[in-house]
């Protein structure tokens, strides 16, 4: 395909992302429509308007397949629209489209990875044809015209044939103002026109070598001779069918007196449709990551040179009342720029949570479930590369609470439920973190079970009687422990709630299940806004300065030696309020040497987990500061366990480097 | 596109190929293509990272990037020195990876043609010779070229021995 050459790797991404938008479109109308078994007009006009501009794209970009299925669902929509046809079966209607989503979805997901899309969509697109066909059938004679212009073949008469059985037409397409590229736009309506026409010329007759032709086209306008077995209005179908056309002009030439001219105008018609969502969304720039990324970068070294500024030694002990005034200011727009470029990292967890619709939809129809997904919350924001990462363990939570935790309507009947189950979505924003809550009111976790399993398994750390409920539940969230035992085509694989876990811990979140036998089960997952920047609080130990996010600290204190206690293994902890916390001294952890060796020394900082609060030690407090979270570099990975007990790294105010302590990964060092 | 991106890189290559970075650790002399060096600083402040072997010494920050670094004395098992106004950090990029060599000093760069390039003995004497791609002869004395990419991708077995130490 020499034309590849043509549409780029930008090209390609365009698609890509546009076709992977609109996809997401049409499933939230197909899931309304099937939920609500009402399908509005306007609700078949998007369809329409989703499925042309696919197919326009993906005809541009030669995916034969993709198009062509595009093209009969176009059909059928606009068989629908066109006769208003109201008994449908809304079941068989939305199933196919969850198909065509489904086989186009595949065909994208092959072209990002650079693989041809070669799927075999014909299967698919007869099924498409034959509900066209029931369709016509059921509606045969009174296909009323409500259209003045006429577009489909079924609205129009068949025009006189000339007498060697082609037509010759002259045809001006117009395009778009701007739309760009005009000689491609031209070659693909050439393209689409071969297969049905003898012959075709067309001025400008250089379309993709001659760099001019696209002004050309663009000022007078793409004139087409052909000459075709076809009728004009189908001819003028398949023009319109291509991208951007805006105006088409057909001319019938020769023999024919009474020359039949036809002017359409799309723009009122598909285009007006495509203007109108276009109108909606004209206000958004849709950005690169990558760029927002280097934004990102670019605040966080400004935030570290305003430190570098701001703190410089050299400034101490001077009376520069102007200077701090000044640099008070910059402090407050350096502020107010970060929070900005924060906001547009930030996009509602919406279509994140939305596509769970879908998989509750298929697994209760797969399962045979009544299930319900109840949303909320959606409006929340989260930062970009959170919802990008959050979207599998999700679905795998989803899936768990329908296939494991919701039972089938007739036991949910003896046990006195209401027959439909329920799962539950909630997204709350909770002071610097985002909550999601996954519950369904199924059958809850079997304590007992899962004991049961865990000592088959060998998961057990300590006697089952100490345990809590909460240690129990956490059971499941071991690698090798799945409490289903059959594997189903939705989970229970045994590699299921460990790899959740795993990349809830990677976005620096946290996870944590509550339940209630009979009553059902609730997942909560805790993850931070943001991983770029946290507040932080500097300590030093020794010549070193650890940054602790400053969410996680409760409280900071000196310890009066009454309090500290050691314990046989010559473990130290601290009571406070009647309550006994570890203590984990910084020194030791890391290895640094410092001065402070008794615990009444130094100052301890209570920070708070999920699982549980305990104390830090360090040498003292340094003060607070907004730092730009770093990972720490690749080549160390292979060194560290993932609990190390470091969540990064920050480059504080004097260009030295502090760590950041992950206070989640040293408390679960603590407690094994 | 590709093809000719592929070939640009390629060509770039060629003019630094035969070219080497070379330094001392003590009486031996080192040499690292050229390719790979970004650039030679002097000895940073270090913060030290845990739980790591102790020839990797901490990270350093490099104009606001992060970067290990790695004392290649204690790497090829040798006794350590105190750092001094002559030791240098050689940043390195392999495989966009980066990292600094912590060496007693640099000395050239030097061009050393193919013919003058051999494999090193066969037998394995000595811990560093894990490391040794190739040995240089030039008019002052022989080189040892390290194979770069084994300097920061650790077999399973180096990582045991280090953490052993």
């Amino acid at each position: 395909m020499a034309e590849n050459n043509i549409y780029n790797e930008h090209m390609m991404e365009m698609f890509n992302f546009e076709t992977t938008q609109l996809m997401e479109q049409l499933e939230e109308i197909l899931l309304n429509i099937e939920s609500t078994s009402i399908m509005t007009e306007e609700n078949i006009n998007e369809i329409f308007r989703i499925m042309h501009t696919i197919k326009g794209s993906s005809a541009m970009m030669m995916f034969d397949n993709i198009a062509k299925l595009t093209h009969s669902l176009e059909d059928l929509f606009f068989f629908i629209r066109e006769n208003k046809v109201q008994d449908i079966d809304f079941g068989v209607l939305c199933e196919i489209g969850f198909k065509t989503i489904d086989f186009i979805g595949k065909e994208t997901e092959k072209l990002e990875n650079k693989n041809p899309a070669d799927g075999d969509a014909s299967a698919l697109k007869d099924r498409i044809n034959e509900i066209l066909l029931e369709l016509k059938e059921g509606k045969p004679s009174n296909t009323t015209k409500k259209e003045n212009q006429n577009i489909s073949n079924d609205s129009i008469e068949p025009l006189p044939v000339n007498h060697e059985g082609l037509n010759v037409f002259k045809c001006t397409v117009k395009f778009e103002e701007e739309c760009g590229m005009e000689n491609i736009r031209a070659f693909t309506v050439v393209r689409n026109l071969t297969e049905c026409c003898e012959e075709i010329t067309h001025e400008p007759s250089e379309l993709i070598d001659n760099e001019e032709s696209s002004g050309d086209i663009a000022k007078n306008g793409f004139i087409l001779h052909l000459s075709t077995k076809e009728e004009l209005n189908e001819i003028e179908k398949i023009i319109k069918e291509s991208l951007f056309v805006e105006k088409v002009d057909i001319e019938k030439v020769e023999n024919q007196l009474s020359e039949k001219k036809a002017q359409v105008d799309i723009k009122e018609k598909i285009n007006s449709e495509i203007d109108n969502t276009n109108s909606k969304k004209s206000n958004i720039v849709n950005v690169n990551v990558e760029k927002m990324d280097k934004l990102m970068d670019l605040v966080g070294e400004i935030v570290i040179t305003e430190a570098m500024v701001t703190n410089n030694p050299e400034l101490k002990g001077l009376e520069i009342e102007s200077f701090l005034k000044a640099a008070r200011q910059l402090r407050k727009l350096n502020n107010e720029l970060q929070d900005v470029v924060m906001s547009i990292r930030m996009i509602p967890i919406a279509s994140t949570f939305h596509k769970m619709h879908r998989i509750v939809r298929d697994m209760s129809k797969k399962l045979n479930k009544d299930v319900e997904l109840i949303i909320s919350g959606e409006e929340t924001e989260v930062d970009k590369n959170i919802i990008d990462n959050l979207g599998d363990p999700l679905m795998h939570l989803i899936r768990n609470a329908v296939d494991h935790g919701i039972e089938d309507s007739e036991k949910r009947k003896s046990a006195k439920k209401d027959p439909t189950g329920k799962v539950y979505l909630e997204a709350l924003n909770n002071s610097g973190e985002i909550v999601i809550k996954i519950s369904d009111d199924g059958k809850g976790l079997d304590k007992n079970k899962i004991l049961e399993k865990a000592k088959r398994l060998n998961l057990l750390k300590k006697p089952e009687e100490e345990m809590s409920d909460k240690e129990v539940y956490n059971i499941i969230l071991l690698p090798g422990f799945s409490t289903n035992s059959d594997v189903t085509e939705y989970s229970g694989r045994g590699v299921g709630m460990d790899v959740v876990k795993k990349s809830i811990d990677k976005l620096g979140g946290s996870i944590s299940i509550e339940s209630e036998y009979g009553k059902g089960t609730s997942i909560s997952i805790k993850i931070p806004l943001t991983l770029a920047i946290i507040e932080g609080m500097k300590v030093s130990v020794g010549k070193s300065i650890f940054t602790i996010p400053i969410i996680s600290i409760k409280e900071s204190f000196k310890a009066l030696k009454k309090n500290i206690i050691k314990d046989s293994f010559d473990k130290e902890m601290v009571m406070i309020r009647g309550n006994c916390y570890p203590v984990i001294s910084l020194s030791r952890h890391f290895d640094i040497e410092s001065d402070v060796k008794e615990l009444s020394d130094g100052i301890l900082i209570m920070v708070e987990t999920e699982s549980g609060s305990f104390c830090i030690l360090a040498d003292d407090i340094i003060g607070e500061q907004q730092v730009v979270v770093k990972p720490i570099p690749v080549y160390l990975g292979q060194y560290q366990e993932s609990n190390s007990g470091i969540a990064g790294c920050a480059i504080l105010g004097d260009a030295n480097i502090s760590i950041i302590i992950d206070v989640t990964g040293l408390y679960s060092q603590l407690m094994n | 596109m590709n093809n000719e991106n592929e070939k640009l890189i390629f060509e770039e290559e060629d003019t630094q190929k035969g070219r080497f970075l070379t330094f001392n650790l003590g009486d031996e002399a080192f040499g690292l293509e050229i390719k790979h060096v970004t650039e030679i600083i002097g000895v940073q402040p270090i913060t030290l990272i845990p739980e790591v072997p102790n020839f990797v010494k901490g990270i350093i920050n490099l104009r606001g990037k992060i970067i290990p670094v790695i004392d290649v004395r204690l790497k090829f098992k040798k006794e350590a020195i105190k750092y001094d106004d002559r030791t240098c950090i050689i940043v390195v990029d392999i495989n966009n990876i980066s990292a600094g060599f912590i060496v007693d000093n640099v000395s050239e760069v030097l061009t050393i043609s193919e013919e003058n390039i051999v494999p090193p003995p066969e037998y394995k004497i000595g811990f560093q010779n894990n490391y040794i791609k190739n040995i240089g002869k030039t008019e002052n004395g022989v080189k040892l070229l390290l194979d770069c990419q084994k300097m920061l991708n650790e077999d399973e077995l180096d990582i045991v021995e280090a953490i052993a130490m």
